[in-house]
């Protein structure tokens, strides 16, 4: 028997899908925007402050990488409020996906500090640059530029991961389509349009970020890129 | 009609063999007929708990295990328990597997063209719960309220039919458990759902603060028999008012369903 396939119901439900599609992109971005600030503010403390500062972040970073971004989820959701802190959903949502995806960004743009140089900073320091002004100029802003593609490609993964938040009953993209499934039974419709949409969006932030890239660091990644090539001859 | 039920019987008594020839002859279809051979099957849910379910020991337990227990005692024979699953309760009886089914079955119109239903022995209540402080006693008093509820049970649609006009804020979750966890965390005001899960859930966290507020659905269960088996059904209806009468049902449903027996309807 073929498959009669039949997307006017899932179609009926559209205003639903643009309430969905509009949350998974509001919480992602509130995610990268914070999670990015939240990342940096880590990476300069643990290079500027002393050292147990940076064991603290580092304890921090772990946590978060080696725990699953559900159970973080739940944590906040279903564990907060017996401390007292009552998060509503989709805030404990965009709490949770911006503490993870800042913790995975704080260990990339780490592995791009670390990659400078450090007779660049001595440079710095030595153009009487303050301990501040180097980090901000001479380290993380190149650091930033080098990491930037592994930090766009985590971006679209939070994207992604962001389908979880339906588990604590936020009505983003997934937990939407969970819903329009049960009231049409057209699953397979369902996650047809659902996969496209995804897909749409993955791609489509990823040719922002890249075109982002570009535009915020047009002259260190065009000197990265001389530098590529002046090894590579 | 007549001519084609008999070659329905005859077609079906060629295809089985003898084998199952015996076996539907072996089947009792009267008290004195249980009580002559000296012994009754018994065909009961599995897979459903609190209703029924199996043991470590791949003994059948809960409410239907429990009544069935109560049936021989009645009856005065041993018991030989049937364990059956949701789509096989029917057609074992009218295999002739089994003497009647305490299968938690709802007595619908349709399988009574096929079986007959005693009175109700069990039901399915599904209640609105929320905490103690929170004054809710009806509908109306969740008006403008967070409410969880299971998405894709038959409690969501008494939540998604009231939305517009009671101004509900709806979360959907993925199980019974979840919507539980999300009441007893304070992340909705009320949830509704069926009893037993309810009651299961708020025993196993020991949770003082979470009550039922109010009932609003109920799909009463009843003891199956085969057509026409109309004195072995009398007998049944009989033994399920005595223990309604006498506190053993009522037992029944407390350990199992964690809450009193509630008021069946008879018919």
């Amino acid at each position: 028997m073929p498959i009669q396939f039949q997307f006017e119901p899932i179609f009926a439900e559209s205003d639903r899908i643009v309430d969905g599609v509009l949350l998974t992109l509001g919480l992602s971005f509130g995610a990268i925007v914070l999670g990015l600030v939240l990342a940096i503010l880590l990476v300069a403390a643990k290079s500027l402050l002393g050292r147990w500062v940076g064991l603290l972040v580092d304890a921090y970073v772990e946590l978060m990488r080696n725990t699953p971004f559900l159970v973080q989820l739940f944590m906040l959701f279903f564990g907060l409020p017996l401390l007292g802190i009552r998060l509503p959903g989709t805030e404990a949502a965009l709490l949770a996906m911006t503490l993870n995806l800042s913790a995975y960004a704080t260990e990339i743009i780490r592995a791009g500090v670390d990659s400078i140089h450090r007779s660049q900073l001595e440079a710095g320091l030595s153009l009487a640059m303050t301990r501040r002004q180097v980090f901000q100029h001479v380290v993380l802003m190149p650091a930033l530029a080098r990491v930037w593609p592994a930090l766009s490609s985590q971006f679209v993964l939070m994207l992604l991961a962001s389908s979880i938040c339906s588990f604590i009953a936020v009505p983003e993209l997934s937990g939407t389509a969970a819903i329009i499934e049960q009231n049409t039974f057209r699953s397979f419709e369902t996650y047809i349009v659902v996969t496209i949409i995804y897909l749409v969006l993955a791609l489509t932030l990823k040719v922002a970020l890249d075109r982002l890239g570009r535009a915020i660091f047009p002259r260190i990644s065009s000197v990265d890129r001389l530098d590529a090539k002046a090894e590579a001859a | 009609m007549n001519i084609l039920k008999h070659l329905k019987i005859a077609g079906t008594l060629l295809a089985l063999g003898a084998g199952m020839l015996a076996a539907s002859q072996a089947s009792a279809q009267s008290v004195s007929d249980i009580v002559k051979r000296g012994k009754v099957k018994v065909g009961v849910l599995i897979g459903a708990p609190p209703y029924g379910s199996v043991d470590a020991q791949g003994n059948a337990i809960g409410y239907d295990a429990d009544v069935t227990a109560l049936v021989g005692k009645y009856l005065g024979v041993p018991v030989e328990v049937v364990q059956l699953t949701p789509p096989a309760r029917i057609p074992a009886l009218e295999a002739g597997k089994v003497d009647f089914l305490v299968a938690t079955l709802a007595p619908t119109p349709e399988r009574a063209k096929a079986v007959m239903f005693t009175i109700p022995y069990s039901a399915f209540q599904t209640g609105v719960y929320a905490k103690k402080g929170t004054p809710i006693k009806t509908w109306e008093d969740l008006k403008n309220r967070t409410v969880g509820v299971n998405r894709g049970s038959s409690v969501e649609r008494e939540f998604t039919n009231r939305e517009k006009e009671l101004n509900l804020k709806i979360l959907r979750f993925e199980d019974d458990a979840t919507t539980m966890q999300a009441l007893f965390s304070g992340q909705v005001e009320a949830i509704a759902g069926p009893d037993a899960q309810a009651n299961a859930a708020i025993k196993a966290r020991g949770e003082t603060e979470t009550e039922l507020k109010f009932m609003f659905g109920m799909q009463p269960n009843s003891m199956t028999v085969r057509k026409d088996a109309y004195e072995l059904k009398q007998w049944l209806n009989n033994m399920i008012y005595y223990i309604k009468q006498n506190g053993e049902l009522n037992a029944i449903s407390e350990k199992w369903v964690g809450g009193p027996l509630p008021q069946l309807p008879t018919f």
